[in-house]
């Protein structure tokens, strides 16, 4: 249940941010010839030769394909992917749930998913197109995401990959110089402020953080979308507040009044920031924007 | 056992398992500077921790537990019927239906107990209109409407869930109203559940000795010479009051109200004015240390205190239907 919650909001979070801009598209490159490539899942798929009509599932995915030029054969999306904001003119085809008739009806020779625990992948396979798993968690995943869907769509997603890498370096070698490193709470959702959802290992944004030179609070968490106790909270005293449920209406004038959480050293010098849901919730194409807007949240004199 | 000697013994356990509450939490503190914590005497962290996380948290147990405890005696008192507490006969689900809406509808937050005493008193004006049909009230019927009142009002949750748009951005509260979890409140929450507690409890007690004579039915107790329809819908509305205060603070937390009656009676005996406290002091002792079990069954994780209160009661459940339906009262 807490999983399937924590699924829930994060694609809740990933659903309602406004839409900053995109990484410049990448050239599709000519048709390759037909691979066999092992997804996100383990399972070994088969490419089609060409493929023309593509549904995607899964913000992160979307982005991918609109990045690698592939965003005229996008006929569907779920309705979490809302960037680019071409995205949001495409057909929709369910959210938490997919519409499996809705994806029949638009007749796609490829797509591609994230994970699903309900057999919604079995079930898609089952209905004739080539599907993909692509389903990145941490920073790791993103590069080897652009590059497969990239060859799924025969796009050059090297060279999305090695872009993105090189801007995360960029923020990397800069953030590394620097020798004080903050600790940082980042609040994915607190609707019960003794008990806030953050980010552990094994989520990208945990990754963020690291690589953008802070300290994640929740370094030691078992999984990557733990439950943090306030009291935990408030021992760890976090020097910056990140507030990926802005979007939500939180404000940082709301963390300070909770109780029991006025005495945290980010309370009290006020280094309690909004990001953008939309741009730290998705482990997709735009992560080197968001490790530089991290890294100005958590080095302001630094990173301007 | 004496009556005064029964409520003594209740406090002090009320302040015993209270005491283990403070003590114990997700992060390891002495307690040595607990007390400190309390005096004002330790570190900044440790006194935030004790004094508006813990302490609060164990306040609320205590509410939700007293006032589910009192609001089932006065239903087992009113309807003659040792199955009814506030969960049973969806008293507690027709107040998360009044707390969800009250969400939904993004009302300030201490507007939800009041939205939960509405629910709360529609759902248990209609279970004391059915167990009336008939002139006598049977088990059955009070355990029937209230599986129906509580399907309803699930239904009906359901359905704003899905409807409504500012709710499916408030899904974690909604879940908590559902299952059932004492959390760290605001002082200005916590005031007012304790203005509601109080004055219903006082209410209650006042109400005690008419309540007594409904044992023999409501038409002994009306030639005893009790003002019948004024005193139900008085009772009515307390233990609305005291159901919606419970349901506002802490969602559907099942079976308390059940128990705890159940288990004093024997001990301080079936007159209201001594059952009231005591279900009061116990129900809140019992509350308090299922929340503490909550925290630290599987630490770090933290049990919604529903389960352990479901796990606890629905087997006693189970046992005091088994003795009502072979006629042994």
């Amino acid at each position: 249940m807490r999983a399937l919650f924590v699924a829930f909001a994060v694609l809740l979070s990933a659903a309602c941010g406004p839409a900053p801009a995109s990484i410049p598209a990448a050239t599709p490159s000519a048709s390759p010839s037909p691979a066999v490539v092992t997804d996100f899942q383990g399972r070994t798929v088969q490419l089609p030769r060409s493929v023309s009509r593509i549904v995607s599932i899964g913000a992160s995915n979307t982005e991918f394909l609109f990045a690698l030029g592939a965003g005229d054969r996008v006929v569907g999306v779920d309705d979490f992917s809302d960037e680019p904001p071409a995205a949001l003119q495409k057909e929709k085809v369910g959210g938490v749930k997919v519409n499996l008739e809705k994806v029949t009806s638009l007749r796609p020779d490829l797509v591609v998913t994230i994970k699903f625990s309900d057999g919604t992948v079995e079930r898609l396979a089952a209905g004739g197109a080539v599907v993909l798993v692509v389903d990145p968690q941490g920073l790791g995943d993103v590069a080897r995401s652009a590059t497969l869907i990239g060859q799924a769509v025969g796009a050059d997603g090297k060279k999305l990959a090695d872009d993105i890498t090189k801007r995360l370096q960029a923020v990397r070698e800069r953030s590394s110089a620097i020798a004080a490193k903050p600790r940082v709470f980042h609040e994915v959702d607190a609707t019960d402020p003794a008990k806030p959802f953050t980010v552990g290992p094994g989520s990208f944004v945990h990754d963020l953080i690291e690589l953008a030179g802070g300290v994640n609070v929740a370094a030691r968490a078992g999984s990557p979308y733990p439950q943090l106790s306030a009291e935990e909270l408030v021992r760890a005293d976090p020097e910056v507040i990140v507030l990926a449920d802005a979007d939500y209406g939180v404000t940082p004038e709301q963390v300070a009044s909770r109780p029991g959480w006025s005495g945290m050293a980010a309370v009290r010098s006020g280094r309690i920031h909004p990001i953008s849901a939309n741009l730290a919730s998705r482990p997709g194409p735009r992560v080197g924007e968001a490790a530089e807007a991290y890294a100005k949240l958590l080095h302001p004199t630094v990173f301007r | 056992m004496r009556p005064a000697a029964a409520l003594a013994g209740l406090g002090v356990a009320l302040a015993g398992s209270a005491l283990l509450g403070v003590l114990a939490g997700a992060v390891a503190v002495g307690p040595g500077d607990v007390v400190a914590a309390l005096a004002g005497g330790a570190d900044a962290p440790t006194t935030a921790i004790i004094r508006e996380l813990r302490l609060p948290r164990v306040i609320a147990a205590a509410l939700v537990g007293g006032a589910l405890g009192v609001a089932g005696a006065l239903l087992q008192g009113l309807l003659r019927n040792p199955l009814a507490d506030p969960y049973v006969t969806g008293t507690s689900a027709g107040a998360a239906l009044g707390s969800v809406a009250s969400v939904a509808a993004g009302a300030p937050a201490l507007v939800t107990p009041l939205a939960a005493f509405a629910g709360a008193l529609a759902s248990v004006a209609v279970i004391w209109r059915l167990a009336r049909i008939g002139g006598r009230t049977t088990v059955l019927t009070v355990l029937l409407a209230g599986i129906v009142i509580s399907s309803f009002a699930g239904a009906v949750v359901t359905l704003l869930i899905v409807a409504s748009d500012r709710l499916a951005l408030r899904l974690r509260a909604v879940l908590d109203i559902l299952v059932g979890g004492v959390t760290s409140r605001s002082a200005a929450e916590l005031a007012v559940a304790i203005a509601i507690v109080a004055g219903a409890t006082v209410w209650a007690l006042a109400l005690a000795r008419r309540l007594d004579a409904y044992a023999f039915g409501e038409e002994t107790a009306a030639t005893l010479g009790v003002d019948t329809d004024r005193t139900t819908a008085s009772v009515l509305v307390v233990t609305a009051l005291l159901t919606g205060a419970a349901v506002a603070l802490s969602g559907l937390v099942s079976f308390v109200g059940l128990v705890i009656p159940h288990a004093l009676r024997p001990v301080v005996g079936a007159r209201h004015a001594v059952l009231v406290p005591a279900c009061l002091l116990g129900g809140a002792t019992a509350l308090v240390l299922a929340d503490l079990g909550a925290r630290i069954a599987l630490a770090p994780a933290e049990l919604p205190v529903g389960v352990i209160t479901g796990l606890v009661g629905a087997p006693f459940f189970l046992l005091v239907l088994a003795r009502a339906s072979r006629g042994v009262r």
